[in-house]
């Protein structure tokens, strides 16, 4: 019984990872139809922005003390992630709004591999895994028969509180508002007089604020980074956004939650254990890509011509 | 305005027809390199064939750098009489169709004496009938598959290639010794054993398991990662409901050094041992704790000098990246042709085919005293450096605690 | 400005012929003398010029001629003598300044001067200036056409030029003896060159003419297309490496045809392709008698390839039934997520079907009446290269794949995938069944990739889940892509370009992964087409109309066809 506690434990952490990544996937998606493949390569960027704060920023006594130390990395992370992101979106994504959907699939690949190779090259050490500080808490926390350790309960912690914040805004202001009326119909919005690129340039931000601090607190939990971070932790958050239902953001969040529990719950329950516990998220992204293609929280998705 | 023009462009015409007439036949001077050596003979070039891109390529460089030092150096004592050497590295993008691609142009080239690489035992496989062909030598610093030499049937060794050699060990050693350690000497007998499912950690944990059972140990739990994985939570919370005192880890540091520390965090505070692929400064900064452990082939480097001359040696060329974990195997690997080359040609003799064959035998019967300790090879071309050490993390650095030829 | 057209570019080509005569860096460089004298003196006997600065030559000379010599296309003529010029400037330039440290390798460093990069790269900037003030012409069309010996005649001889460019392009730089250090740089040079050649005859309306006659021609152009493919084993290709590299391509090549089978003609996004590659490739080595497969049995090479065939389209009808419900990006990611589980389970060793880690190693060598496939042939007295028997083969391959396929693009299934790309409920509702088309699109391409898996075993002599992981299906979407989707030879060319270019350019070997998803992004955004399109793809994408004339161009229709269109519409 302790043993399923802790994987529950283990995979609810791991949820609460996913989940900072997968809201940037499903809002993207929502707004303009875009899998964005190089979204993990935000999350993975975000990671080493956190991390070169952390080397190059701030002077030695500071790197100490985690509550100066941690949120630096965090805001750092996040500016290098959002910066990535715009560039991404003004550069590689706006001039092909229009073109048929294979052209920004293909891109979104390619500003992925490049984004990897590019970080592999120039930023030092990183043609291995670099490690990361753990900027909080070392001693892991007993609960119960469980142990998890302090920063994956913070990470899980500020995933939830980030979503809820999320969902509130997206549902009670303004810009929210019209980011869900752009979402729903981008032509009878702009006739509302919403500026729709404004909203795509912000809907990308938020994602890349998230999957940026989402960087930062899995470089601590993990204590080790490398570039190719995005891709696999990239499709588990893509899984757990198709889950919940494509723009949803509770979707999401319990989207990844699903995921988590059962990559760990996978390892002890089912055949083939750890060797094939990724292979049962995929299967499970398919199954529900094929019979409930809206996913848990989504409408049935609209037909685009 | 026709006029003009051609007019103007039959001047152009004529005056770069009287340019032609001014031209000198100057040839260039002689660029860098020894004057002092002969090489009048011409250039013969060893191959390097590794990942020198990609997710691998810190250990494909450091193997490629490792291989131009062992050259510079030779070239500097003009070890090879008569002959300038050189270094003609190949990217293999650890796919074995890309080192198909680079074996045959290496083999095709009749100036290519002999070939450092591969690194994967998947590429090696690819690469070894290429280059045996065309009777290029070749010589590992990194394959472990014990099948690349001995064969399919482990128990029936047949020799695969008789061009074939490797300077680093296989698993069947160090899977056994760290087992006849952590079981006899360490004195644990419950453990768990995790392995990356490639080539290298699968042949080693296997190695491993079989070792510490026939030691009396029990293997109270099998786990499988991914080398991408990042998260162990899975892994380790099943294997601490098997309450193990140790846990082996057949893989390298980039998996071992999180994975250690995972484990610590969720409450298994006991050894993790690995092997040569976890043996590296980085696994500490990525999080191996202290009473880990791991084996690596050959003495301890303070304690060779032949190695001290080399991590030196490495250092003042400058190499953008480090020797990493092959790389002082590269280097005796590539000192080990180059010296049979010099004997092969002695002092007067001149390269071509029919040498071959010769270099080949050379190589075999070579011995030498290299940074990783003797390099010889068996009837196999299996290293006969059987020289084990034990290292363990104590204090933020690796000690050896243990080392010896592993008997049997 | 445009009075100073003509002016600015005959002074910019006397500038280009200037810059290639001077030297080119003022000191020998650290990996050895910079290739054609380039550290020489002024003026050193400039017909004696070889490589990079004879190409520069002779494009200068080439743009001083058109500017003199009345034209009507001119524009196009000098644009493509232009690019030419500054690309090769520009790319040697900065590979000196790179390797020799600064810019003191391309000015004056130790009382030598060398400026010719820079003179090079300023008169082609004057070409260009120049080149773009003219006023824009219409393509220049060759209208007559010949009797059909003559045509016959002339395509022979544009093909065979083509395989000589081809071979030439591909040794240029030298490949035996140690790979020469500047290979990159001339290589990329001798493609400036080429692509300003054939620029310059694509603005003679040379190029269209042929490629008009060879669709009139067409059977006649497919043999002496396989002709010259036989033919290159007796070139100066004729080596072994250049064996297993074409041997490469060929089998890259007739799986990315595979895929536009998928993507190109049916619009179906299939992100693990590279799969039934492995899949094929898994089946023929467990029927071949390897050691270490599973079956102990040795199937002729013929049974076990249509095995592995068939076993592929299994799997591919397996992966297409699913995505009848789903639609585009969302098809992407179930055949991801399909080509993530291959890797994953062939990596573990299902049922020892894959040798897992250790993977399948000694597949046996292929041979016909005795002679070992990767052995080498004599023929007659010409002694062929090792590999040449499996390069023939491959051939074989390549020719029956594009031979279903151009099949199945005319036929009434290959329009009814056109129709289910363009639009899938418009297909349904005109009485096209969507659900099995899409099926059959997956099981078709699985199938040939399946064939070229089983070939590539051989070849390799190994099958490894290495060889089948998700950067392949990356690199051959991107062949499919790059090349130009839905057209054979885009799908050939991009396949080669993606083994060509990493030998070739070898310099920049360690930013070659960045670069080529730069490249993925350049071409989607600028040509999303490919290089060699399909005349509807292009039609689609950018904007052109079926002719090949752009639509956003404000051309000057020559006065004959606007007076004509007023009649008409008047």
């Amino acid at each position: 019984m302790g043993t399923l506690l802790q994987q529950i434990a283990n995979g609810l952490i791991f949820g609460g990872l996913i989940a900072m990544v997968a809201l940037g996937y499903t809002m993207v998606y929502g707004i303009i139809q875009l899998i964005n493949f190089a979204h993990g390569e935000v999350f993975m960027t975000g990671a080493f922005g956190g991390l070169a704060v952390y080397s190059w920023l701030l002077p030695a006594d500071v790197q100490q003390i985690w509550y100066v130390a941690l949120p630096a990395m965090l805001v750092g992370g996040a500016i290098v992630a959002l910066v990535i992101a715009l560039l991404m979106e003004r550069f590689a994504y706006r001039p092909l709004r229009n073109a048929p959907r294979l052209a920004p699939l293909i891109t979104a690949l390619g500003v992925s591999v490049f984004l990897q190779e590019a970080m592999r090259i120039f930023f030092p050490g990183a043609s291995s895994a670099v490690p990361f500080p753990n900027a909080f808490i070392t001693a892991p926390l007993h609960i119960g028969s469980i142990t998890i350790p302090a920063s994956g309960l913070l990470m899980l912690v500020v995933s939830v509180v980030l979503s809820i914040v999320l969902e509130t805004y997206v549902n009670g202001s303004r810009m929210g508002r019209a980011m869900r009326a752009t979402a729903q119909d981008p032509d009878t919005a702009r006739l509302m007089g919403i500026n729709p690129d404004r909203v795509i340039v912000l809907t990308f931000g938020i994602g890349a604020v998230l999957a940026g601090v989402g960087g930062v607190l899995y470089g601590s939990y993990i204590h080790n980074i490398d570039p190719y971070i995005g891709f696999q932790n990239g499709l588990f958050a893509f899984a757990a956004a198709v889950l919940g239902g494509i723009g949803s953001i509770r979707g999401a969040v319990i989207g990844a939650f699903v995921i988590g529990l059962i990559k760990n719950l996978a390892d002890i329950y089912l055949p083939g254990g750890t060797a094939y516990d990724y292979v049962w998220i995929f299967i499970l992204l398919i199954a529900v890509l094929v019979f409930r293609p809206q996913g848990l929280f989504g409408e049935a998705e609209r037909v685009r011509a | 305005m026709r006029n003009r023009t051609v007019k103007a462009a039959v001047v152009v015409m004529a005056g770069a027809l009287a340019l032609a007439a001014c031209g000198t036949n100057k040839t260039e001077s002689g660029g860098g390199g020894s004057a002092s050596c002969d090489t009048s003979k011409g250039t013969l070039t060893i191959g390097v064939i590794s990942p020198l891109t990609g997710s691998l390529s810190a250990l494909g460089l450091g193997i490629q750098h490792s291989a131009e030092l062992a050259v510079a150096e030779a070239n500097d004592k003009c070890t090879v009489k008569g002959y300038k050497l050189t270094v003609d590295p190949e990217d293999d993008q650890a796919t074995p169709q890309v080192g198909a691609q680079a074996a045959t142009k290496l083999s095709s080239d009749s100036n290519v004496v002999g070939v450092v690489g591969t690194l994967n035992s998947s590429v090696a496989q690819t690469v070894q009938p290429i280059l045996s062909n065309k009777k290029v030598p070749q010589i590992s610093p990194a394959n472990t598959n014990p099948s690349l030499t001995k064969g399919a049937d482990l128990t029936n060794p047949k020799r695969q290639f008789p061009s074939y050699f490797r300077v680093c060990t296989t698993d069947n050693y160090q899977g056994p010794d760290a087992a006849d350690y952590l079981v006899k000497k360490a004195g644990k007998k419950k453990i768990a054993v995790i392995q990356d499912g490639k080539t290298y950690g699968a042949g080693l944990a296997a190695a491993f398991s079989e070792r510490a059972t026939a030691d009396g140990a029990t293997i109270v739990d099998k786990e499988q990662v991914g080398e991408k994985d990042t998260d162990f939570s899975g892994v380790l919370t099943k294997v601490k409901a098997a309450a193990p005192d140790a846990i082996y880890y057949g893989g390298e540091y980039p998996v071992a050094g999180p994975l250690s520390k995972q484990a610590q965090g969720l409450g298994l505070t006991v050894p993790v041992m690995g092997g040569d692929g976890v043996f590296d400064p980085k696994y500490i900064e990525l999080g191996g704790k202290e009473g880990d452990l791991a084996t690596s082939v050959g003495a301890p480097t303070e304690s060779l000098d032949t190695a001290k001359d080399f991590v030196k040696a490495y250092a003042a060329k400058g190499y953008k990246d480090p020797y990493a974990a092959y790389g002082a195997f590269s280097y005796d690997a590539a000192n080990a042709i180059i010296a049979s080359l010099a004997t092969t040609l002695g002092d007067s003799g001149t390269w071509s085919d029919s040498q071959r064959d010769k270099l080949i035998s050379t190589i075999g019967s070579y011995k030498g005293n290299g940074a990783t300790g003797a390099v010889a090879f068996d009837q196999y071309g299996d290293s006969t450096n059987k020289v084990l050490t034990v290292y363990q993390v104590t204090g933020k650095d690796w000690k050896a605690v243990q080392t010896g030829p592993f008997e049997g | 400005m445009k009075a100073m057209a003509r002016p600015l570019i005959i002074v910019g080509a006397i500038v280009v012929i200037i810059g290639a005569l001077l030297p080119w860096a003022t000191f020998v460089l650290n990996d050895g003398a910079y290739p054609d004298k380039a550290s020489l003196e002024f003026f050193d006997a400039p017909f004696g010029l070889t490589s990079f600065r004879l190409y520069l030559e002779l494009l200068g000379l080439a743009g001083l001629v058109f500017a003199l010599v009345p034209l009507r296309d001119r524009i196009r003529v000098l644009k493509a003598v232009g690019w030419g010029s500054a690309g090769i400037a520009v790319i040697n330039t900065l590979f000196i300044v790179g390797d020799g440290g600064g810019l003191g390798a391309v000015t004056v460093a130790d009382g030598h001067s060398a400026f010719g990069g820079l003179a090079a790269t300023v008169g082609a900037a004057l070409l260009l200036v120049g080149a773009y003030q003219l006023p824009k012409a219409p393509l220049a069309v060759i209208k007559p056409r010949l009797p059909f010996w003559a045509e016959w005649l002339i395509l022979l001889v544009a093909f065979v030029a083509l395989l000589l460019l081809v071979t030439e392009t591909l040794t240029a730089g030298g490949h035996s003896g140690v790979s020469d250090p500047y290979i990159g740089p001339l290589f990329l040079s001798y493609l400036c060159a080429a692509g300003a050649l054939l620029g310059v005859l694509w603005a003679f309306g040379v190029t269209k003419w042929i490629s008009d006659m060879s669709e009139r021609h067409r059977i006649f152009s497919i043999v002496v297309l396989l002709l010259c493919a036989v033919a290159v084993p007796f070139t100066s290709l004729g080596n072994d490496y250049w064996m297993t590299i074409t041997a490469n391509i060929g089998v890259y090549a007739a799986t990315a045809i595979g895929l536009n089978i998928v993507v190109g003609l049916a619009g179906l996004l299939d992100l693990g392709y590279v799969a039934f590659m492995g899949i094929g490739a898994f089946v023929a080595a467990n029927l071949s008698g390897a050691v270490a497969a599973e079956f102990g049995i040795r199937l002729p090479f013929i049974v076990a390839a249509i095995a592995a065939g068939i076993v592929a389209g299994i799997f591919g009808a397996v992966v297409g039934s699913p995505t009848l419900r789903v639609r585009g990006d969302y098809l992407a990611i179930v055949t991801l997520a399909f080509g993530e589980i291959f890797v994953r389970v062939s990596q573990n060793n299902i049922g020892g079907l894959t040798g897992g880690s250790n993977a399948i190693p000694n597949i046996p060598d292929l041979s016909l009446f005795g002679a070992q496939f990767n052995d080498s042939l004599t023929i007659g007295g010409i002694q062929l290269p090792g590999g040449v028997l499996y390069y023939f083969l491959i051939v074989l391959l390549v020719a029956l794949v594009m031979f279903v396929f151009g099949n199945l693009k005319n036929s009434r299934i290959g329009r009814a995938w056109i129709a289910i790309r363009e639009d899938e409920d418009v297909a349904r509702a005109m009485g096209v069944k969507t659900g099995k088309l899409k099926i059959l699109a997956f099981m078709t391409g699985a199938t040939l990739a399946g064939l070229a898996g089983a070939v590539f075993a051989h070849k390799l002599a190994t099958a490894s889940y290495d060889s089948f992981q998700f950067n392949q299906s990356v690199t051959l979407l991107a062949a499919v892509i790059l090349g130009g989707m839905g057209t054979i030879p885009g799908a050939v060319l991009g396949a080669a370009l993606l083994f060509v270019l990493p030998e070739e350019l070898r310099q920049f070997s360690d930013y070659r992964l960045m670069f080529f998803g730069l490249a993925l992004v350049v071409i989607m955004r600028f040509r999303p087409q490919g290089l060699i399109a399909d005349r509807h793809r292009r039609a689609e994408l950018a904007d052109e109309d079926v002719t090949g004339e752009s639509l956003d161009d404000t051309a000057i229709k020559s006065p004959v066809a606007v007076a004509g269109v007023k009649e008409a519409g008047a």
